[in-house]
């Protein structure tokens, strides 16, 4: 399912995605810098496959998911993936596609509202992730809304001549900060 | 790939599922001792939705389901994921008829396994994710070589109360260290390569 629109702080919002931001991420996650800390930079890259993936997610009940848009243009995706209805469990990611836009504080905000939608709207009680523990962006801008270290599953990324570890985080209503 | 061959153990075989394990299948995913010991792989459901399922996983390029056979009779399932460019193996599923739990099944298959990942398939490491009480399923592991690293806190629900996860990592040279007499194959004669 796609989330409703969720108007946020410093010109970010989460919206519906269309057809259109899927295209977009074909040319965001081919870029060495978006890459950096994800994904092998290839894949079934195809308008057919994105319109695919866009049928497929509007229809699945067991995701959400947001274009994230900065002062009205979209940026990036984030969502909330294999949510487990019984358990009240699902795995969280974020894309910030525009690597020209790092370091404004987009992924914090963006977040920040789609935590907040997960305990307040959803009802879940625990959200987790997976995040190379060299992305220092994306780790902080978790923990900012609630999401504690469970683990590090260690030498996970190779790029450019070292190992990685991956950081596991995961967050509940409980950990989420009041004055967020 | 998707479907998985024969990999004999000492007393288990895993072997090339068909459509006639499906009942089995269906009837532990609804035995209330395998929902307590694991993630279960799907709920119970009808025979047709078994068979769709079963020509999903066939078709799935990074996934691999296997029955698990013994003394000719089938025991069980093992289900897991290939990790992209191949380096490693979500083992997702390892699923043994509670009727015959505590005959040493769970670990001679493990084991046999584990022998294809790092032996025949040259796999860097496996990964896997038990409730922090399966007491049975964390003791298989520690004997393999898997090694905890991560805690996920109040994961799993079932008989009205969270159950931790724990996520454990085994890593080729482990195996190697561990298991060195393991073999897929029994080595060649000198002059194979003649």
């Amino acid at each position: 399912m796609f989330g409703p629109t969720l108007a946020g702080r410093n010109g970010v919002s989460l919206i519906p995605p269309t057809l259109e931001h899927y295209k977009l991420r074909t040319s965001w996650v081919v870029a060495p810098e978006v890459g950096r800390f994800w994904g092998p930079r290839f894949g079934e890259l195809t308008e057919e496959r994105q319109e695919k993936r866009f049928k497929d997610t509007a229809e699945s009940n067991t995701e959400i998911e947001w274009s994230i848009a900065y002062e009205g243009e979209p940026v990036g995706y984030t969502g909330i993936f294999g949510i487990d209805w019984v358990r009240r469990d699902g795995e969280s990611g974020i894309i910030i596609g525009r690597h020209d836009l790092y370091g404004r504080g987009i992924a914090s905000e963006a977040v920040r509202l789609r935590t907040d939608f997960a305990w307040k709207e959803l009802r879940l009680h625990r959200v987790h992730n997976w995040i190379a523990h060299a992305n220092r962006g994306s780790r902080r801008a978790n923990e900012k809304s609630g999401y504690k270290q469970m683990g590090l599953q260690p030498r996970t990324f190779f790029r450019s001549g070292e190992w990685y570890d991956e950081w596991l985080g995961e967050a509940f209503p409980h950990t989420f900060p009041e004055k967020a | 790939m998707a479907l998985g061959g024969t990999i004999r153990g000492k007393k288990t075989m895993l072997r090339l599922p068909t459509e006639g394990d499906l009942d089995a299948y269906n009837r532990w995913m609804a035995d209330t001792r395998v929902r307590r010991a694991h993630n279960i792989w799907h709920e119970p459901a009808m025979p047709a939705t078994w068979k769709e399922r079963f020509k999903e996983v066939a078709k799935e390029k990074q996934a691999v389901l296997w029955s698990i056979e013994a003394d000719g009779k089938l025991i069980g399932l093992a289900f897991g994921y290939m990790w992209g460019l191949w380096s490693g193996f979500d083992l997702s599923q390892l699923v043994i008829d509670p009727d015959r739990w505590r005959k040493g099944y769970g670990f001679d298959v493990a084991l046999a396994l584990h022998r294809y990942l790092f032996d025949y398939l040259d796999l860097r490491r496996s990964d896997l994710e038990l409730h922090a009480d399966n007491a049975a399923a964390l003791r298989i592991a520690d004997r393999l070589g898997y090694v905890e690293y991560a805690r996920g806190h109040e994961v799993a629900y079932r008989d009205g109360a969270y159950v931790d996860q724990v996520r454990l990592l085994m890593e080729k040279e482990t195996w190697q260290e561990r298991w060195l007499g393991e073999r897929e194959y029994a080595p060649l004669g000198p002059g194979a390569t003649r």
